[in-house]
């Protein structure tokens, strides 16, 4: 999955020279990240900043770095509680969008990144990977706000992941264009 | 040229999301896992007399139902950590660990022969004179020495011996002992 998905970013990036770059831009988004069936850690606030670069109509390509605080799990053992320190998570990466321009557009995402996971005990770094699907609305030139749904699998060493659903939302502001 | 990029646009529309879904449909195992608390309750009270009065702890997480659902699935274990309180019953400061015996059988009771057949896997926790600590989870988690030996006995069987052992003439009780795994599973 790691050839694939890395192929498929090197192609589009590579594919850039075909046509002339369209945009670059800068936004920042906030929302939630939801563990998906882990029972050692809990919700958390998710944010970070994107920087969207139009290579070709239709195809954005978007860096981006987010960090993750996750809530602490409390479980019952032996008759007493005890609370687990949720992971602090930062990841920094590329997701590949196929944008279809216009004040709304409605746009399927999938990238790959590294995502760090670190509480007591625990700090080690990992291969990521991000599908989802996006809804953009541009109420202005230059200015347009995303609501995203995520999936992001951070891939562990027993060939399992640890899976967050992410929703965010977000606004990026476009720095430059080229016709 | 123009003609050219129109036609590979109109590829990538269709490459990005069939090349994703085909990324997922290979990434399989991946897809389908989860992260899995099992736990272990000691004997309790477990009381450790003396440095030649041991009290082994028989693990056999066969016994944990969480374990067994997953025990066919499992890949790895992502966490682990020795919770409980720990009360010294001398008047002289000790440092606890935890040894483990990867063989089971008739548990040992004196602490050199401990020494001999088991590995260290947890530990030190200073401990002082007529103390009483509560182990948590985050602190116990970083006291593990010996992870790689015991995630290989719980990818394993599910079955091995723990003992506490200290430094001195050493006699505690530990109230609520439990082990905790954290185990990947995924099919």
């Amino acid at each position: 999955m790691r050839r694939i998905l890395a192929l498929m970013l090197a192609t589009m990036v590579l594919s850039a020279g075909v046509v002339h770059a369209g945009s670059v831009g800068i936004g920042a988004f906030a929302g939630m990240s939801i563990p998906v069936l882990q029972d050692d850690t809990d919700s958390g606030a998710l944010y970070g900043v994107r920087v969207p670069v139009k290579l070709v109509p239709l195809v954005t390509v978007e860096p981006y770095y987010a960090a993750s605080n996750l809530g602490d799990k409390t479980t019952t053992v032996a008759g007493l509680s005890y609370t687990r320190q949720g992971f602090d998570e930062t990841a920094f990466g590329a997701n590949a969008m196929l944008t279809m321009g216009g004040p709304v557009t409605f746009y399927p995402l999938a990238g790959i990144g590294q995502t760090k996971l670190k509480r007591d005990g625990f700090d080690e770094s990992f291969t990521s990977y991000n599908v989802g699907l996006g809804l953009g609305i541009s109420p202005m030139p230059k200015v347009s706000i995303h609501i995203r749904g995520e999936l992001q699998m951070v891939s562990l060493d027993g060939g399992t992941s640890r899976k967050f659903g992410n929703a965010t939302i977000g606004a990026s502001y476009a720095l430059f264009s080229m016709p | 040229m123009k003609g050219d990029a129109t036609i590979m646009i109109r590829n990538l529309r269709l490459w990005l999301p069939v090349t994703a879904l085909a990324a997922l449909v290979a990434a399989g195992c991946m897809l389908v896992s989860g992260q899995f608390i099992v736990t272990f309750d000691f004997p309790d009270p477990t009381t450790i007399t003396s440095p030649t009065v041991l009290a082994g702890v028989a693990v056999d997480l066969n016994t944990v139902g969480e374990y067994k659902d997953h025990k066919g699935d499992l890949k790895d274990v992502v966490d682990l950590a020795v919770v409980g309180s720990i009360t010294n019953l001398t008047a002289t400061a000790t440092s606890v660990e935890l040894w483990m015996v990867t063989s089971p059988g008739s548990l040992l009771t004196t602490d050199t022969a401990v020494r001999a057949a088991g590995v260290k896997i947890w530990g030190p926790l200073a401990l002082g004179a007529s103390a009483t600590k509560k182990i948590g989870w985050d602190e116990s988690a970083q006291l593990f020495t010996g992870r790689a030996v015991l995630i290989s006995e719980i990818k394993g069987d599910g079955r091995f011996d723990l003992y506490a052992l200290g430094t001195g003439a050493y006699s505690f009780r530990i109230d609520k002992g439990a082990l905790i795994a954290v185990v990947d599973a995924g099919k």
